[in-house]
C-alpha cells in the first residue's frame, strides 16, 4: 500500500483531484467538492450516481437504426450492381464513385456528430472520472475513426470503455479482442489460419498489456495463430468465432504449450507479473507524474494483482496517497488539449461550447477525439507544446473570452482559417457571462478582482511579479469603466501565460 | 529590437553548462560577452549561406512506381495491375523512368539539378509507420534516441540562441528537430503566429503579454524539479520541469513571432503556387528565405502515401502535387537569386512491397528512393537499383544507408563539424553535393 495522505485536506488538493480525476470545475464546484472531505470526494468519483446511458446517443448509434442503415446500404449496393449491367464501364464507375462519396459523406457527418457528442458529455457529466478513464482507455487501446471508417463502431467501442471505465482491466482486454472497431483497426478480421496477422498479437503484448521486453518474437507469432478465427460481419457489426478458420494446433507461448485460442492467450498474459506492473505505471503517469518511483509501483502492482485486475482499488489508492498530493504531482502536468478546452469552459462557467469550437480547438492543438495518430495513442506531456500550439492555445483563449479574432487579420495564407475563426467569433459574440465571473461592484477593488481570477484560473502558484502585472493591467483599465470587454481582456491575458497550461 | 532578455538569453543559452541546472536562467551571467552575439548564424558559415529544406513524404512512398524499373520483367510480373509501362514514363536511364506525373523533376534531372538516390533504407527495417518515421527522424536505427538528427545539428553546430535555427511548417514539432537546447520553431501560418489581441489599447496589452511570457529571472532555482524527466522524443533539457519548459517555449514563440511576421510581410512572390498544402508551405519557405531569415533548415510535409488500395490514381496525384509545388518553389528561388543557396531533400519512412496486393495497392515495404534537388546538387543517379528477385520478406534490400545521405547534407552542404557525433557513427557522404 502506498502511504496515505494524512495531512489536512485543502481546497488546493480538492482542485488538484478534480483536475486530474476529472476536467476541473468552477470555483463553486471546487468548493462543494472540497466540502465532502477527502475520502468522500474520492468515493464520489469512483461511485458516480449518473447512469452510463444518461446521455442520449445520436439516432444513428441506435442498434436497430444502425442495422436498418446497413441493410439499406446493402440493398442500394445490390441494386446498383444490377443496374450497372447495362452501363458502359465509365458510367458504372461514375455511379460507384457517387455511391461511395455519399457513404463517405454520411460517415464524415456522423464522425463529427460523435466527436461533438463525446466532448459535450465530458463537459457536462457529473461522473468526470468515468469520462477521464474512458479517455485513458481510448488512448491505451487506440483506434482511429480514419481507418475504422464506421462511426457507429467507434461509438460502440466508446461505450465499452465507459462500461469498463474502472472495472476489470482483464475483462476489458478480453472484450477488446473482439471489438469490431479494434478488429478493423488492427486487421484482425483479415487474419486467418493460412495467413495469421501478427499486428494485433504484437500490439496486445507491446502496447496493451506487457510492454516491450516482456515477450519474445516467438510469443507474438504463436499468439497470432491463436487469435485467428474471429470474423466480423461488416453489415451488422457482429463478431463470431469460426472454428474452421481458427488454427487449432499446439502453440508455445511464454514457455507453455497448448491448443490456445484468443481467450487463452489473454489469460496467459494476465498470469505474468509484468502486466500489472506495466499498467500501474501507466495509470500513475496519467494521473500523477512521469517517471514514477519503482518501489511505489511495486506496491500498486500488488494491489492490482490482489484485486484480480479491478481498476477501482488502484485508483482509490492513488487518489488517497500522500505522493499524489506531493510537490512532484501538484500543478505539474501539462494539460492535454481536451483537458485544456474543457477546463477552460468550466472555469469560464460556460455550460456549452460555441459551435465548432471544440473540434477546431482539438484539431489545432493536436488531440482530436476518436482520431489518435496511431496505435500507440497520443504523445503526452511536453509533446503537446511547441511554439505553434502554445500560441494557438493563447489565441483560442482569446476567441473564447472576447472573440478576439474578428477583423484583425489580413494575408492570403491566414485567410481561410481566419474566415472560419471569424465566423466562430461571430457565433460566440456573447462569450462568457462575465457577471457570474465577477459582479460589477467587485470590479472596483482590482486587487481582490485579480486574486479572485487567479483563484479561478490557476492551480499553479503564480509568481508575485505576474500577479502584480495583472493588477497593474486591471488598474490601467479601471479609470475608464470595467466593462465585460475589459474583464474579457484581463481573462485572456491571464490565460496567455505558461502557468495556465499546467494543472 | 534587441531586448535585455534577448541578450541574457543568448548569453545564457550559449553556455552549455547552465543547461544542467534546473532553472531557466542562470543568474550568474558568467558567460556574458564572447558568446552573446546571439543571432542564429552557425559559426561555420554566415547569414547568406546554404539552406536545407527537408520534405517528408508521409505514409511510405512507393519507390518502385516513383522511379520505375520498366525494363525489368520481374517488375511487370509483380505488378500486373499497377505496373507502369515505358510509354507512361519519363525515361531517365537504362530501363529506368520517372513517373510521368513529375515533368518538372524530369527536366531538372536532365539539366543536372536533381540527384536520385536509389534503394535507400537502413538495416533491419521496421514496417511500422511510426517506428520507421522515428528512425529516419532520429537517425537512430535502434529507435532509442530522444533527439533528432536536425536537432543534434542545431545543438552541435549552431551558435547563439535564436529559436529560428530551424522552422517547421507542421503543427507539431517533427521528431528530427528534437534537441537538447533549441528545437527550432513550428508554425502553420505566419499571420496567425503571434499573440492576437485586437481589443482596445492593443500596445498596452501586448506589453503586459510580453512581460508575462518571459522567464522570471528572479525566480528561485527550485531543486525539487530536477528529477522531472526530459520530454521523450521532443528532446528537452534533462531535469527541466514542465513549467520551465513552457517558459522556454513561450519565449521562443515570442522572439520568433515578431521576426517571422515581419519577414512574411516583406516578400510577395510573383510565381504562381497551387493551393495544395505542400505548395502553400513551400511558398512560406521561399518567403522566409527571400526575407533574409537566418534559418538554415526548413521542414515541410506532404502526406497521403499510405496506398494500400487503388494506388495508381492517388499515388500519381500525390507525385503530381509534389512536382508542381517544387516547380513553383525553384522558379521562385531563381527569381530571388537564392536558387544556389538551397538544397531540398525528400524522404519517406519506407517503400512499398514489391508485389501489388489484392486491392490494386501495395503494403508496407522497405527500401525506396529519394530526391535531392537544388543548385548545389550534382545531379544523377546514386546507389544501385535494388534487385527485384533478391528480396527480404518480399521487400527490396537497401543499397544505400539513409545516414550517408544525411552525412552529405550535414557535411558538404551545411558544413557542420562533428558529423560523427550528430549521426552517431562514421558515415561517409555519397558525393551528391
Amino acid at each position: 500500500m502506498l502511504p496515505k495522505s494524512t495531512g489536512k485536506w485543502t481546497e488546493a488538493e480538492a482542485r488538484h483531484l478534480l483536475n486530474r480525476a476529472g476536467f476541473g470545475g468552477s470555483p463553486q464546484e471546487i468548493a462543494t467538492f472540497h466540502g465532502l472531505g477527502r475520502e468522500k470526494a474520492v468515493d464520489l468519483l469512483l461511485h458516480p450516481t449518473e447512469p452510463e446511458d444518461a446521455f442520449r446517443l445520436p439516432d444513428w448509434c441506435n442498434r436497430e437504426q444502425a442495422l436498418a442503415d446497413a441493410r439499406m446500404r446493402r440493398e442500394q449496393f445490390m441494386d446498383a450492381q444490377k443496374s450497372r449491367s447495362g452501363m458502359t464501364a465509365s458510367e458504372a464507375e461514375a455511379q460507384r464513385r457517387k455511391a461511395f462519396q455519399q457513404f463517405q459523406q454520411d460517415n464524415r457527418r456522423n464522425s463529427v456528430e460523435a466527436q461533438g457528442w463525446w466532448f459535450n458529455r465530458i463537459l457536462k457529466t457529473s461522473a468526470p472520472l468515468r469520462e477521464k478513464m474512458t479517455l485513458f482507455w481510448h488512448d491505451h487501446f487506440a483506434s482511429s475513426i480514419q481507418k475504422v471508417k464506421q462511426p457507429v463502431l467507434m461509438m460502440e467501442q466508446n461505450r465499452l470503455f465507459r462500461e469498463h471505465a474502472f472495472g476489470s482491466f482483464k475483462e476489458l482486454t478480453q472484450s477488446i479482442v473482439r471489438d469490431p472497431a479494434m478488429m478493423l483497426y488492427l486487421d484482425t478480421q483479415r487474419s486467418s489460419k493460412a495467413m495469421p496477422n501478427e499486428n494485433f498479437a504484437r500490439e496486445v503484448m507491446e502496447l496493451f498489456t506487457l510492454g516491450e521486453g516482456n515477450y519474445t518474437e516467438q510469443d507474438v507469432k504463436e499468439a497470432a495463430r491463436a487469435f485467428t478465427g474471429f470474423q466480423l460481419n461488416r453489415f451488422n457489426g457482429n463478431v463470431s468465432q469460426n472454428a474452421a478458420a481458427w488454427d487449432s494446433g499446439e502453440k508455445m507461448i511464454f514457455g507453455k504449450s497448448g491448443a490456445y485460442n484468443g481467450r487463452d492467450v489473454v489469460n496467459l498474459i494476465f498470469q505474468k507479473d509484468a502486466c500489472a506492473r506495466f499498467m500501474v505505471g501507466k495509470f500513475w503517469e496519467f494521473f500523477a507524474y512521469e517517471s514514477p518511483l519503482e518501489s511505489a509501483m511495486e506496491d500498486l502492482a500488488k494491489t492490482f494483482r490482489d484485486a484480480d485486475y479491478e481498476v477501482k482499488p488502484v485508483l482509490r489508492e492513488i487518489f488517497l496517497s500522500r505522493e499524489f498530493y506531493g510537490e512532484k504531482a501538484m500543478s505539474t502536468q501539462i494539460k492535454c488539449p481536451v483537458q485544456y478546452l474543457v477546463q477552460m469552459l468550466k472555469e469560464l462557467e460556460m455550460d456549452s461550447a460555441p459551435m465548432g469550437f471544440p473540434i477546431m480547438g482539438q484539431t489545432q492543438l493536436g488531440q482530436v477525439l476518436f482520431m489518435p495518430p496511431n496505435v500507440a495513442g497520443w504523445d503526452w506531456g511536453k509533446a503537446w507544446i511547441n511554439t505553434n500550439t502554445l500560441l494557438t492555445r493563447y489565441n483560442l483563449a482569446g476567441a473564447l473570452t472576447k472573440g478576439t479574432m474578428a477583423g484583425s487579420m489580413r494575408g492570403r495564407d491566414g485567410m481561410e482559417r481566419m474566415g472560419r475563426l471569424r465566423e466562430l467569433a461571430g457565433r460566440i459574440a456573447k462569450g462568457p457571462d462575465f457577471a457570474k465571473i465577477a459582479a460589477e461592484p467587485e470590479r472596483n477593488d482590482t486587487e481582490a478582482l485579480v486574486d479572485g481570477l487567479i483563484g479561478r484560473f490557476f492551480c499553479v502558484p503564480i509568481p508575485e511579479k505576474a500577479r502584480q502585472s495583472f493588477i497593474a493591467y486591471a488598474d490601467s483599465k479601471k479609470g475608464v469603466s470595467f466593462t465585460d470587454a475589459e474583464l474579457g481582456e484581463l481573462c485572456h491575458l491571464m490565460m496567455s501565460t505558461p502557468y495556465y497550461q499546467l494543472c | 529590437m534587441k531586448t535585455r532578455r534577448d541578450f541574457m538569453r543568448s548569453a545564457v543559452l550559449g553556455a552549455s553548462a547552465t543547461w544542467t541546472l534546473p532553472g531557466f536562467i542562470d543568474r550568474t551571467f558568467a558567460e556574458l560577452g564572447e558568446q552573446s552575439r546571439g543571432s542564429a548564424t552557425q559559426f561555420a558559415t554566415g547569414k547568406d549561406d546554404t539552406i536545407l529544406v527537408v520534405l517528408q513524404l508521409a505514409g511510405g512512398n512507393d519507390g518502385l512506381n516513383t522511379l520505375v524499373p520498366y525494363g525489368d520483367d520481374d517488375y511487370h510480373r509483380a505488378r500486373p495491375t499497377i505496373g507502369k509501362n515505358a510509354k507512361d514514363l519519363i525515361r531517365i536511364g537504362d530501363g529506368l523512368g520517372l513517373n510521368s506525373s513529375m515533368p518538372f523533376l524530369g527536366s531538372l534531372f536532365k539539366e543536372g539539378g536533381l540527384g536520385i538516390v536509389q534503394g535507400v533504407g537502413y538495416p533491419n527495417p521496421n514496417r511500422s509507420h511510426f517506428v520507421s518515421t522515428s528512425i529516419w527522424e532520429t537517425a537512430d536505427i535502434n529507435n532509442r534516441s530522444n533527439t533528432g538528427w536536425l536537432g543534434r545539428y542545431f545543438d552541435n553546430a549552431c551558435e547563439g540562441v535564436d529559436p529560428t535555427v530551424g522552422i517547421s511548417f507542421n503543427k507539431s514539432t517533427p521528431e528530427s528537430f528534437g534537441a537538447l537546447r533549441n528545437p527550432g520553431v513550428s508554425l502553420s501560418s505566419p499571420e496567425l503566429y503571434r499573440w492576437i489581441h485586437s481589443g482596445g489599447q492593443k500596445a498596452q496589452a501586448e506589453e503586459f503579454f510580453s512581460e508575462l511570457n518571459r522567464p522570471e529571472d528572479e525566480a528561485p532555482v527550485d531543486g525539487g524539479s530536477i528529477d522531472m524527466p526530459a520530454g521523450g522524443k521532443v528532446g528537452g533539457v534533462v531535469g527541466e520541469s514542465n513549467l520551465h519548459f513552457l517558459e522556454r517555449v513561450a519565449l521562443d514563440a515570442q522572439v520568433s513571432s515578431k521576426k517571422i511576421l515581419e519577414i512574411a510581410a516583406k516578400h510577395r512572390t510573383t510565381v504562381q503556387y497551387d493551393g495544395t498544402p505542400i505548395a502553400r508551405n513551400l511558398n512560406l519557405v521561399s518567403r522566409m528565405i527571400a526575407g533574409g531569415m537566418a534559418t538554415r533548415v526548413y521542414y515541410v510535409s506532404h502526406g497521403g502515401f499510405d496506398t494500400h488500395t487503388g494506388q495508381v490514381n492517388s499515388h500519381d496525384r500525390l507525385l503530381g502535387q509534389l512536382d508542381s509545388a517544387l516547380k513553383s518553389f525553384f522558379t521562385d528561388l531563381k527569381k530571388q537569386g537564392n536558387d544556389k543557396r538551397v538544397v531540398l531533400m525528400t524522404f519517406s519512412e519506407f517503400g512499398r512491397r514489391v508485389k501489388e496486393n489484392a486491392s490494386a495497392g501495395t503494403d508496407h515495404g522497405k527500401a525506396s528512393c529519394l530526391f535531392v534537388a537544388g543548385g548545389g546538387v550534382k545531379g544523377g543517379l546514386y546507389g544501385s537499383y535494388p534487385s527485384l528477385t533478391d528480396l527480404t520478406e518480399g521487400d527490396l534490400k537497401h543499397t544505400v544507408d539513409f545516414r550517408s545521405v544525411y552525412a552529405d547534407l550535414l557535411g558538404a552542404w551545411l558544413k557542420a563539424p562533428n558529423i560523427g557525433k550528430i549521426l552517431g557513427g562514421d558515415f561517409r557522404g555519397i558525393g551528391m553535393v
